[in-house]
């Protein structure tokens, strides 16, 4: 039977409808009380290091989310460690939570399509996202504002909104992870559980496992420096698999405007290079743009296999 | 001057003592035997002339040939209202003098004319009163007014040579030719933009006047420092003395001899420029010639990171003239491996005797073509969700 009207239709509907079910729901406020509670600490410390230490610097409301008071770590780094948790809290029982509650076949029979469906709920959670990670840059910004005294300047702004746009793509691979879990298990405990194995892999263990993958692949010939730089390259390509460095990258880039490369520099490339001198936000932008791409197009393909294996799934009453 | 004797006073002397000493003393003495004997007061020269309102003194002197000691008692006639004298003799002042057999007394007459006295002669006597005896010598004393104050000034050298940026230094001998203590006004006049400053000879302090005593002289420094810009040619500088009566004046010449003098410019007036990496760019510099000659060969080089290329063209500027410019444009290549940021590139422009560098700054961007290349990876993305819609969407 050839379906009427838009394959999207309704997806509207169902994606303001689920991002004010997560705004409404005891799961969503739990982890984002945690989030803005080591935000409100990083932030705090990072402030009191910003006035002992940096008399003067172009780029003070980027310092604010780098900078790291012992033992709390910056901003920076508690994003790339909590928003796959927030994004695995926001979408693992998303499609098999409905089957348990066994609401899905009276959503279905809804003038719906099952496209519109799993597109809705990915563009819910991607509403939440984004307006969560708005406010903690605004609340960020404004105490920065208070305590430091001063108005961010155009670049900081334009760092900041690409940050914005960089954590919401990070945050959207782990959606689309969440989502592709929650469509395969139909247990909603595996499917968290397997989330947050894959989470701890890429937060933890993946740096661990990209040295051993490499010594194995490409060893080193001490008698040829070139092995050495092989070696180098091999273990950035494969850490760059995992969706934390690409975004730690990116930040780095994003809020540290000195970062004039993420990979490996020779001597000859640095050879009359004024140390210290910031980019200007476009390049720094194209020094990213790999892999915020990187992450755009992950996200998609993960959200084409969930997508795939949701269509593919016999839906019963 | 023995010939100063007055034809009396000889007379009287050799009358009265050249009798008695004929026998008696004949072989005791070892004078020659028709040399005269006697007791003289002389003085070298009997007639002078002296200024008005100053002291003076006469040298005398009490000569005894062959006779028995003798005691003479000083005193002078004719001596005018208000005048003093006063003989000295060891240094102190006499009355008398004594004089043995053979000897010579050395003395000094000491006048003070009075204050108002009127400039002609005045015939004076000396007179020599001894026992038995009266010498006396006509003096005659011309008082003359004062010769005219005058001054002089020399300068060592008076023609110096040397570049814009030296120091001329002259030294000048300031003579005051006149009976009193004087203050001399120092004046320069040179061309505009001159600095001209006198000096002591061996001292730091700058000078407006400075005080020569009668018939003294003084040696002074006068340096005088070009403008920067000046052209190279000579200069005339007139140094002037002045005591409010009289004056001196004096030439002096500087001998500039130009030099070319390098200032290098960036593009529109920056130091910096962005270039992307691995593609040719071009910036303006200008070379001006600030100094006082013109700039020959011109060579501009740039330092820049290895793997980059620059050159000029032209990368040699046969000639600016004073106070002129030359454009040149550095053709750049950044390497094409350059990762994007600032470098700095040495530029250097190198005439004969004169140069100027500066950093210049060098942006360097890197191509949009990988961008192009992550909007393709994600387009690749949407057609294969989108392949997988129309593949999988439920109809």
């Amino acid at each position: 039977m050839r379906r009427k009207g838009h394959a999207l239709a309704g997806m509207s509907t169902i994606a303001w409808k689920e991002a004010a079910d997560h705004f409404s729901s005891a799961r969503f406020h739990f982890v984002m009380l945690l989030v803005i509670l080591t935000a409100f600490g990083s932030v705090y410390g990072a402030i009191g290091e910003i006035k002992n230490t940096i008399g003067q610097d172009p780029f003070l409301f980027l310092r604010l989310l780098t900078t790291a008071k012992d033992p709390v770590p910056s901003f920076v780094a508690f994003l790339g460690f909590l928003l796959p948790l927030v994004s695995i809290a926001l979408a693992f029982d998303s499609v098999n939570g409905e089957y348990s509650r066994r609401t899905m076949s009276r959503i279905l029979a809804q003038p719906i399509y099952r496209d519109a469906l799993l597109f809705g709920k990915f563009l819910g959670g991607m509403i939440v996202l984004a307006l969560c990670l708005l406010t903690l840059w605004l609340l960020m910004t404004g105490l920065g504002i208070l305590t430091l005294g001063l108005p961010p300047s155009g670049p900081e702004i334009a760092r900041g909104l690409a940050f914005l746009v960089a954590c919401l793509a990070y945050a959207g691979v782990w959606l689309a992870m969440a989502l592709l879990f929650s469509t395969i298990f139909r247990q909603a405990a595996t499917s968290a559980l397997a989330a947050l194995a894959l989470w701890l892999v890429f937060a933890i263990f993946w740096g661990m496992i990209a040295h051993a993958l490499t010594i194995a692949l490409a060893p080193i010939d001490p008698t040829n420096p070139m092995t050495l730089v092989n070696a180098v390259e091999m273990q950035s390509a494969l850490a760059r698999i995992s969706p934390n460095t690409l975004f730690s990258e990116t930040a780095q880039a994003l809020l540290n405007p000195q970062t004039r490369a993420l990979g490996l520099v020779f001597m000859d490339q640095m050879e009359g290079a004024i140390p210290g001198a910031p980019l200007p936000f476009s390049q720094s932008a194209l020094l990213i743009w790999p892999q915020l791409s990187g992450m755009v197009a992950a996200m998609l393909l993960i959200f084409t296999g969930a997508y795939v294996t949701f269509q593919r799934q016999e839906v019963r009453a | 001057m023995r010939t100063a004797f007055s034809p009396l006073g000889f007379v009287v002397l050799t009358s009265g003592l050249a009798l008695a000493a004929s026998g008696a003393f004949a072989d005791t003495t070892s004078s020659p035997p028709n040399s005269p004997t006697g007791v003289w007061l002389t003085t070298d020269y009997p007639a002078v002339t002296e200024q008005v309102g100053k002291s003076f003194t006469m040298d005398l002197s009490l000569e005894n040939h062959g006779m028995p000691p003798e005691r003479v008692q000083l005193s002078l006639d004719g001596v005018p209202e208000g005048w003093h004298y006063e003989f000295e003799g060891g240094g102190n002042p006499v009355k008398a003098a004594m004089v043995g057999p053979g000897d010579t007394r050395s003395l000094t007459l000491k006048m003070t004319p009075a204050s108002g006295a009127a400039a002609k002669t005045y015939a004076l006597t000396l007179v020599g009163e001894a026992d038995n005896q009266k010498l006396s010598v006509p003096i005659s004393v011309t008082l003359a007014p004062p010769a005219p104050a005058s001054l002089k000034l020399d300068a060592k050298l008076p023609a110096l040579r040397g570049s814009a940026s030296s120091n001329f230094d002259y030294d000048l001998t300031v003579k005051n030719d006149s009976p009193s203590d004087v203050t001399v006004n120092l004046a320069a006049q040179t061309p505009p933009g001159f600095d001209a400053t006198f000096k002591e000879q061996y001292g730091s302090q700058e000078l407006t006047s400075v005080p020569i005593k009668a018939n003294e002289s003084k040696d002074l420094k006068l340096s005088v420092k070009p403008p920067q810009d000046v052209p190279a040619g000579k200069y005339k500088v007139e140094v002037g003395t002045s005591t409010g009566k009289v004056q001196a004046e004096t030439a002096l010449l500087l001998d500039i001899t130009g030099q070319p003098k390098l200032a290098l410019e960036g593009p529109s007036g920056m130091l910096s420029g962005s270039a992307v990496a691995g593609k040719e760019h071009s910036f303006t510099f200008t070379v001006n010639n600030t100094g006082g000659a013109p700039a020959r060969d011109v060579k501009l080089t740039a330092d820049a990171p290895s793997g980059w290329k620059i050159d000029f063209s032209p990368a040699k500027i046969d000639q600016i003239a004073p106070g002129g410019k030359a454009e040149a444009q550095m053709r750049i290549t950044p390497a094409s491996n350059a990762i994007a940021g600032d470098y700095s590139v040495d530029v250097d422009s190198n005439g004969q005797g004169a140069s100027d560098n500066l950093k210049f700054r060098v942006t360097v961007e890197t191509s949009t073509e990988w961008g192009l290349a992550g909007l393709g990876i994600i387009g690749i993305a949407v057609l294969v969700m989108a392949g997988a819609v129309t593949r999988y969407g439920r109809r």
